[in-house]
């Protein structure tokens, strides 16, 4: 349905401008502040129109933004914005934890600046990081709402160069290093896809994946037979690009340097939002336009996926710095995202578009918790000096042990609603075909899930429960900045109740395309 | 008799659960505007299971008395791509279970008010109480799988908190002897141990579980409906058997009853779950949540027995081989866990094997009825399904007033182990007798409850004609009226061991709200045995209503003369047991003579070795991977971040050596690429 106002754009727009003036009225910290307040309710515009299409049912053929850029005559296609049932959850996780961890950042940010200046660092003030932040955000928006391959990779970029920015600027230890190695890793994931894309647009002549016609949003299908040959060495460049950003065994080196060193509230953007943003892309074009490439290759991806859930959980359980544990988890996580892509069921599918906005929801709250402990208990990160803190910290270990309910997918969190269609797709794709591939995948599964809930139980007990080991004297005080830990976690609950809508519209979104493609 | 469907207002019947669930969610929301004041905690908790148990009630009346089956569901779906409607089923079990959880619940939590007075997480203990009680009954009632599920997994989560409740771990909550060894390993663990054991041990099965449900839900025809899952169990198992998956199937579908209701190999997490407050033991670890295993048998066993005679010899052969692991799962527990029972120095621990060897007996007695599968012999299972449900009712109270009584004595004591208690018996006279009814329940000691329960397990155990299970069956019995005949001695009627302790404190009987619920429960112990023609035909009426039963079930002890003499047995075993205790026989100057004794103590107080053997086997290969991986991630790091940094510096510095000063190579690479891309451009565009 074409939308009769541009509020996609709009909510592209508006926190990128107010991003600009906080950037230049960076000297004036209240004006700066009351500009981040404004900035993180205009990030919930995207949550509140896709709550809203979901009620009238719109969202299921598809919203469009009135404003597109027509560059057919260039052999390149239309951009659109656009949000349809398989971006929904996307969305809504983006536009989540934006929102509030930009709140959360007014309280860490001004912490982390004054400590870069006792260093006796200069590092840009407020203001610039606002803008940066506001970028890096609505490039995500960006990603999730384009229709075109040339736009996808466009607003990628973006990410990249704000993300960037903001580690080489306000990041930790070696942060020049980190921040460099961060660029280099995901530019070269990065310059791959773009080799894909490039191919498949020169023989097409056209990088759309989606096409709007008499006002329904559909996907452009299948291209395999088009590209021939080619298809095969296209869906290898595109599916090896977007692991590097995914971080995938193999790799995966470049995220726990960058998620343990970068400022708290971008190492939550880059777990929860960014690298899940590759998931998304596979299921987006990649498979739509290579569905049986991708049936053969399912073997080889399953492999991979349960390497890389396994490997990032057997890592996580032994990290002492806790921003390392985290990113470990997310690799883990990552791993559950491609789990249930590589099903090639709906069911799977599915619920590796849940558990973009599970981790999202799971991961940002985590991070904030560890944000928490550096910004109160002086840097507080290495795992073996916690211990004891929930008597002192009730609320964040509240809020802790829910984070990881998600990840670990206990009810009543939507963590179990991505486990269960995760292993619905698991079950339904290979493990009731015969007795050893019963046996075998339920083994695996019960391996995966166990190491996962062990790592973050694990954790739970190492940092909140026993003695307490450092010194905190004092009570937790609880202010705008642990609400914003609290909003989030009140969405994972709501969306635990509330699932149907999100079901509904990934069942009748470009998944069924590809199901049915496939006759499965 | 004939049973009518009756279709309920969802929200009716379905407030069974939520109404606890809805405390749970405004105790929440109070903590979080920053009341702390525990009367209201206590009150919310309490009054939301009163509604509970009430309305629970009514569903019993209705399936008993009214011979009706509540399904209350519904009209739309809750979760349409995985067709899911909300919704109770309370059938003759759904109904039995629901009330039994609810009354038992409301009891134990009104003893919690005076029990966690005062505690410094005495606002979040009754938030979990709540949210347990909550999850604990959506488990029984519902009327789909995923709703069980969560349930399920709810349940879980609170038993986890609630373990680890004093997180804080000091000395005096954990469970075992410090600085005691096994193998090498401790075997003394702290509250935040237990509840990450607990999570751990039960998440495993639980994984099981749930590819279960989900492949039923694709092999029932996209539903996880109860209803629907019954009325095509002929289809799917047939179709699973021809695969010659059905027996595997089954026992993934069952490992999360075989972890939840903490059979051998799952049983270590059970008995350090003991770490949590008693009231917590009572209801989670003895008298509900346990129990969530054995309801899943009860639920399914006859849905499997139905489904494999309806589909065909093959799936009759493997169900009839799926229910013999599961016999032979639960009648090793058993024994294990009695044996262990005997020998154990602590008071909670003593009830806590207890537990796990009673769950292993309900367990039994269902698989027992359903070996009969080959015979398509309804009436067997019938029969016991009522065994299995008899043993739940009467093993349910008289656990429950055996763990509140615990608390008591612990707190008195001020002590775990029952070294240091003694002579109860003067100071508290109604505590005692108490403790002796529910005791000689547990003993199975006629006319007692539990005798029933008992008997009527091993009746159905004996047809099957499986020697090996009945003899460990009835060797457990004795030495189950050992151990509780050692504690009842020891605890109440003999001076302490270790006297230092109780000049302490002011021995004194329970205050009410403590006591009264602990005795209310032992004179049902009795009670309901003594009322056994009432009690019996209750629960048999309600296993006849049960989804899958088709025969009118037996609920009446054959007084045969293996009864006859096991029975005199018992009670001989009974009297000389407490004789020589009472005699202060000293039986530690006995381990210390012979050397095969002290052995033999050893493996049964370090419980078989069996947690040590578990670690040995698979935590210490879990942490040797986890070892390898991080070799692996070292290697990968050191490849990309030196490695290729290295080689490309290297390769850059020859280039240079090469390149220096020759501009005319240079010019010409440039040239070259440039054609080549123009060329490119020019004709592909």
């Amino acid at each position: 349905m074409m939308l009769s106002f541009p509020y996609l754009w709009l909510s592209f727009l508006l926190p990128l401008f107010l991003g600009i003036i906080a950037w230049g009225l960076g000297r004036y910290e209240k004006a700066v502040k009351a500009l981040i307040d404004i900035s993180a309710i205009s990030l919930l515009i995207p949550l509140v129109l896709v709550l809203y299409y979901y009620a009238t049912g719109q969202i299921y053929k598809g919203i469009v933004d009135p404003l597109s850029i027509n560059l057919v005559k260039y052999k390149i296609g239309t951009f659109y914005f656009a949000v349809d049932g398989l971006s929904a959850p996307i969305v809504i996780g983006i536009s989540i934890v934006t929102a509030f961890v930009a709140f959360y950042g007014i309280k860490y940010m001004k912490n982390r600046i004054e400590e870069l200046k006792k260093e006796k660092v200069s590092a840009p003030n407020l203001g610039a990081y606002t803008f940066l932040y506001n970028l890096f955000a609505v490039t995500m928006l960006g990603i999730a709402y384009s229709t075109n391959l040339i736009e996808f990779y466009i607003f990628l970029e973006g990410t990249l160069a704000s993300s960037f920015l903001l580690i080489a600027y306000y990041g930790y230890g070696n942060r020049k290093r980190y921040s460099l190695l961060y660029f280099v890793w995901t530019h070269i994931g990065a310059v791959i896809l773009l080799t894909g894309i490039l191919y498949l647009g020169y023989v097409i002549g056209s990088f759309n994946y989606m096409t709007l016609s008499n006002g329904v949003l559909s996907p452009v299908g299948s291209l395999q037979a088009k590209l021939g040959e080619a298809a095969v060495a296209i869906a290898l460049l595109m599916t090896i690009g977007l692991f590097v950003k995914m971080a995938i065994f193999g790799v995966h080196m470049w995220a726990p340097y960058t998620y343990a060193e970068s400022p708290t509230p971008i190492s939550a953007l880059l777990s929860s939002n960014l690298t899940g943003l590759a998931g998304y892309a596979l299921a987006r074009f990649v498979f739509q336009y290579f569905p049986s490439i991708m049936l053969s290759w399912r073997p080889i991806l399953l492999g991979i996926a349960f390497l890389t859930l396994i490997y990032g959980g057997l890592l996580a359980v032994r990290q002492a710095d806790f921003k390392r544990f985290l990113a470990y988890s997310g690799i883990s996580q990552m791993g559950y995202m491609l789990l249930g892509l590589s099903t090639l069921t709906s069911y799977g599918i599915a619920g590796a578009m849940l558990i973009y906005l599970s981790h999202a929801i799971g991961k940002a709250i985590l991070f904030m918790v560890s944000g928490v402990f550096i910004t109160e208990l002086g840097n507080l990160r290495n795992i073996k000096k916690m211990g004891g803190l929930a008597k002192m910290y009730p609320f964040t270990a509240a809020l802790a042990l829910f984070g990881f309910m998600n990840l670990s997918g206990i009810p009543p969190t939507i963590g179990m609603w991505s486990e269960i269609l995760i292993v619905m797709g698991v079950v339904k794709s290979v493990a009731l075909s015969s007795l050893g591939g019963l046996i075998g995948f339920t083994f695996l599964l019960i391996v995966s899930l166990t190491i996962t809930a062990t790592y973050s139980f694990v954790m739970m007990r190492r940092v909140f429960y026993g003695q307490m080991r450092g010194e905190v004297k004092e009570h937790e005080k609880i202010d705008g900045f642990k609400l914003s830990m609290l909003a989030i976690a009140v969405f994972g609950f709501v969306f635990f109740l509330y699932i149907n809508p999100l079901m509904n519209g990934l069942n009748h979104s470009a998944i069924s395309f590809i199901i049915s493609f496939l006759g499965r | 008799m004939f049973m009518v469907v009756v279709y309920g207002n969802w929200w009716e019947w379905n407030s069974i659960w939520l109404s606890p669930f809805f405390a749970a969610g405004v105790l929440a929301i109070l903590w979080l505007v920053g009341v702390r004041n525990e009367k209201v905690y206590d009150l919310i908790s309490v009054l939301s299971i009163l509604i509970s148990s009430i309305i629970s009630t009514f569903a019993l009346y209705y399936v008993l008395i009214r011979h009706e089956v509540i399904i209350a569901q519904t009209s739309w779906y809750w979760v349409t791509f995985l067709k899911i409607k909300v919704g109770a089923y309370l059938d003759g079990l759904g109904a039995i279970m629901s009330t039994i959880v609810s009354w038992l619940s409301f009891l134990i939590v009104a003893y919690s008010i005076e029990y966690m007075k005062k505690d410094w997480g005495v606002q979040r203990y009754f938030f979990f109480m709540s949210f347990f009680v909550g999850s604990m009954l959506l488990l029984v009632d519902a009327s789909n799988l995923i709703l069980m599920f969560i349930g399920w997994e709810g349940t879980g989560l609170a038993s986890y908190a609630l373990i680890g409740h004093w997180y804080t771990d000091e000395e005096k909550y954990w469970v075992g002897v410090p600085n005691r060894k096994a193998l090498g390993l401790p075997m003394y663990f702290e509250p935040s141990n237990s509840g990450l054991r607990a999570m751990i041990f039960t998440r495993i099965g639980d994984i099981g579980f749930l590819i279960g449900i989900t492949g039923l839900f694709f092999l029932a025809h996209y539903s996880m409906n109860l209803l629907s899952v019954y009325s095509s169990a002929g289809a799917w198992m047939g179709e699973l058997a021809s695969k010659g998956m059905l027996a595997a199937f089954l026992l993934i579908f069952t490992l999360g009853a075989i972890s939840k209701s903490a059979q051998f190999p799952f049983h270590e997490w059970l008995v350090t779950a003991m770490t949590g407050p008693t009231p917590v033991s009572a209801l989670i670890h003895a008298a509900t949540m346990v129990k969530a295993g054995v309801y899943f048998v009860l639920r399914f066993a006859p849905i499997f027995f139905v489904g494999a005679v309806a589909a065909s010899a093959l799936a009759v052969s493997q169900t009839h081989e799926y229910f013999y692991i599961l016999a032979g799962i639960a009648v090793t527990t058993v024994f294990i866990m009695a044996t262990m029972a005997i020998v154990s120095n602590e008071f909670k621990l003593i009830l806590a094997y207890s537990t796990a060897e009673y769950l292993g007996y309900m367990i039994l007695a269902v698989a027992a009825g359903g070996l009969f599968v080959t015979t398509h012999n309804f009436h067997v299972m019938a029969d016991a399904e009522v065994a299995g449900i008899a043993m739940l009712l009467a093993h349910a109270i008289f656990k429950a007033a055996l763990f509140l009584i615990a608390g008591y004595a612990l707190h008195v004591a001020n002590s775990r182990f029952i070294d240091h208690m003694g002579n109860y018996s003067k100071y508290m006279k109604v505590t005692a007798v108490a403790m002796w009814l529910s005791g000689l329940s547990l003993a199975a000691i006629p006319p007692f409850s539990g005798f029933f329960g008992k008997e009527l397990v091993l009746e159905n155990v004996g047809k099957t004609g499986y020697l090996g299970l009945y003899l460990f069956a009835v060797f457990a019995v004795f030495f189950t009226a050992a151990y509780i005949s050692r504690l009842i001695i020891r605890v109440f009627h003999e001076p302490p061991y270790i006297k230092n302790k109780e000049s302490k404190h002011h021995l004194k009987e329970a205050p009410i709200l403590m006591l009264a619920p602990y005795t209310v429960l032992a004179l049902a112990a009795i009670v309901l045995g003594v009322l056994w023609i009432y009690t019996g035909k209750g629960l048999a009426i309600g296993m006849f209503e049960t989804l899958g039963i088709k025969a009118f079930p037996v609920f009446n002890v054959a007084i045969d003369a293996s009864t006859i003499t096991i029975t005199t047995l018992i009670i001989i075993d009974f009297i000389i047991i407490a004789l020589l205790y009472y005699r202060r026989y000293n039986f530690m100057g006995l381990l210390e003579r012979s050397s095969a004794l002290r052995a033999i103590h050893t493996f049964l107080f370090d419980r078989w070795f069996i947690n040590s053997g578990l670690y040995y086997l698979f935590l210490y290969p879990f942490m040797g991977l986890s070892w390898i991986s991080n070799v692996i991630n070292v290697a990968i790091d050191l490849f990309y971040h030196r490695v290729l940094v290295k080689a490309g510096e290297l390769t850059s510095l020859g280039l240079r050596t090469f390149f220096r000063g020759r501009t005319d190579y240079l010019v010409a690479i440039y040239i070259a690429m440039v054609s080549i891309v123009m060329l490119l451009i020019y004709f592909g565009w």
